[in-house]
């Protein structure tokens, strides 16, 4: 069952990267407060 | 004035209770019976389960909230539920004096979490067992305890074997799971110890990354990307073996024994084990005006309450059935009982489950926690607002429809922490909403690991913290 698929170097850069990382904080609080709120008013 | 009795104070009943306090609480009674006198912050005892956390970090004290949100508390163990008309009421055991206590109500919310079934394997769990667990605030205690005494046998040079997943056939949150395995590999690699020890997932999903939810897809760069090849990157980066399709049968002494898809029947040796149990309904009785025995018309063979969804399908008839899923959590006998969280019986799996040659059942139960948990406790404190002043219910969300974030954690610093990000909507994937084979929406559902997700996880405890608190604002902050 073990293979042997890893992250790219890439991959790895990018998950470390402070800068991009706050973008994707950013990113992520906006993605989930707009799914969440869309789905409350049910 | 309406009588309002929720049992339970966790994500679900303490949410319920939240809601009822603000909608109702000034002009009806709403009373929240607990066996537990403080809130516990579920997510975060993976912190406390490798030492991170302190205990009283993730725990507060459920009555000074309810004196402020005009609910009412009892300290009591729920015992028997009596729901027959016109004289309806919960029988409970206060705690510290035994003391019988009577609660009459007009609608209740039954939301007390899961029982944590170590009995349903042989040699499972931290009391009577040798595995340890974190799916309570002295489990994750005692498995911090275990987890450090390990420590200091590696610092003298010793090489362990370290066991983390699930450990039953049916078991779930596989995420809590997940979390703590990764948490423990950052943790050593700190430590300077991670060569020392040998990790292994195992697990009862059909594939790595399935958290019992048939995996999480997302559409990246054009291409879907699965789960699966996520969480599997992220175990070969780490150097965590993985075993899934495997139920855990018994467990001895640092050996446990598991059967596969295959119906080959093994053993794994452990120096330190955390497996997650089978989760049940709390044992309460319902009980008729006659004084009968009447639980298995209310609950299903586990325990739980049976509500609005359609139950006995075959699964492949249920995956294709999103109106099978609940989505007012109302009892269909007695209209005026609610089960929130862990306490509904869901129709089915969501996973595709496997019997395998043996007639071993190896089937991941539909997670009802954390977020799924707190947004049906909202739904049904809402809906019986609603019936209390307007006489009809205006609220509903099954999970066919539902939106859940979960964030694993790799560690706690801010620095150089890590998190898997995890959006999926819906929960229980819908093939007549979305069309693809995944059921899901792949534009909203999301995988992304990086240090933001460490900032979300610190940011969400602290949050989540404060909703429950009820501190100003806490309506705001989603479920």
């Amino acid at each position: 069952m073990q293979t042997s698929q890893e992250f790219s170097k890439a991959e790895k850069f990018w998950m470390n990267f402070k800068l991009y990382q706050f973008w994707r904080f950013i990113v992520l609080n906006i993605k989930i407060l707009a799914a969440v709120y869309q789905s409350k008013r049910s | 004035m309406a009588k309002v009795v929720v049992i339970g104070a966790g994500f679900a009943g303490h949410t319920a209770a939240l809601y009822l306090g603000q909608r109702l609480g000034k002009k009806h009674e709403i009373t929240v019976i607990s066996n537990r006198d403080v809130f516990g912050y579920v997510p975060s005892w993976v912190w406390v389960g490798v030492g991170h956390m302190k205990p009283e970090q993730t725990v507060f004290k459920l009555k000074p909230v309810y004196d402020k949100m005009n609910v009412k508390f009892v300290h009591a163990a729920a015992k028997e539920i009596h729901p027959d008309e016109g004289d309806q009421y919960v029988m409970g055991e206060e705690i510290g004096s035994g003391k019988e206590v009577r609660l009459d109500y007009d609608y209740l919310v039954v939301a007390p979490g899961p029982l944590l079934n170590f009995a349903g394997t042989p040699g499972l769990g931290p009391e009577n067992g040798f595995t340890h667990s974190i799916c309570s605030l002295p489990h994750a205690i005692k498995s911090r305890d275990a987890y450090l005494a390990l420590c200091e046998r590696m610092k003298k040079g010793e090489q362990v074997k370290i066991v983390i997943g699930t450990g039953h056939p049916g078991a779930t949150c596989q995420g809590a799971a997940f979390e703590y395995i990764v948490n423990v590999h950052k943790d050593l690699v700190k430590k300077g110890l991670r060569d020392k020890a040998d990790i292994l997932w195992l697990s009862n999903e059909p594939a790595m990354g399935d958290f019992g939810v048939n995996g999480v897809q997302i559409k990246r760069n054009g291409h879907v990307m699965r789960s699966e090849e996520f969480l599997t990157s992220v175990f070969n980066d780490h150097g965590i073996r993985y075993q899934v399709q495997s139920g855990v049968t018994k467990v001895e002494d640092g050996k446990i024994h598991w059967q596969n898809y295959e119906g080959e029947e093994g053993t794994t040796d452990f120096d330190f084990s955390m497996l997650i149990p089978q989760f049940k309904g709390q044992p309460f009785k319902f009980v008729d005006k006659n004084g009968e025995d009447i639980t298995s018309k209310l609950t299903n063979p586990a325990g739980f309450v049976l509500v609005d969804g359609k139950y006995g399908l075959p699964y492949p008839e249920l995956a294709q059935t999103p109106d099978a899923w609940p989505s007012r959590y109302q009892n269909p006998t007695y209209k005026n009982i609610f089960a929130a969280g862990i306490a509904f019986a869901p129709p089915g799996p969501i996973s595709k489950p496997f019997t395998n040659k043996n007639n071993l059942l190896i089937a991941p139960a539909p997670p009802r926690t954390g977020m799924v948990s707190g947004v049906i406790g909202r739904v049904v404190a809402l809906n019986i607002a609603d019936l209390i002043e307007k006489g009809e219910m205006t609220h509903s969300e099954p999970m066919t429809e539902m939106v859940a974030a979960c964030i694993a954690s790799m560690g706690d610093s801010l620095w150089d922490g890590n998190a898997v990000t995890i959006v999926m909507r819906p929960v229980v994937p819908d093939r007549k909403k979305y069309a693809n084979e995944f059921g899901r929406d792949l534009f909203t559902s999301h995988l992304e690991m990086g240090v933001s997700g460490a900032w979300m996880k610190f940011m969400l405890h602290h949050t989540f913290i404060w909703k429950f608190k009820a501190l100003p604002g806490w309506t705001i902050i989603p479920e």
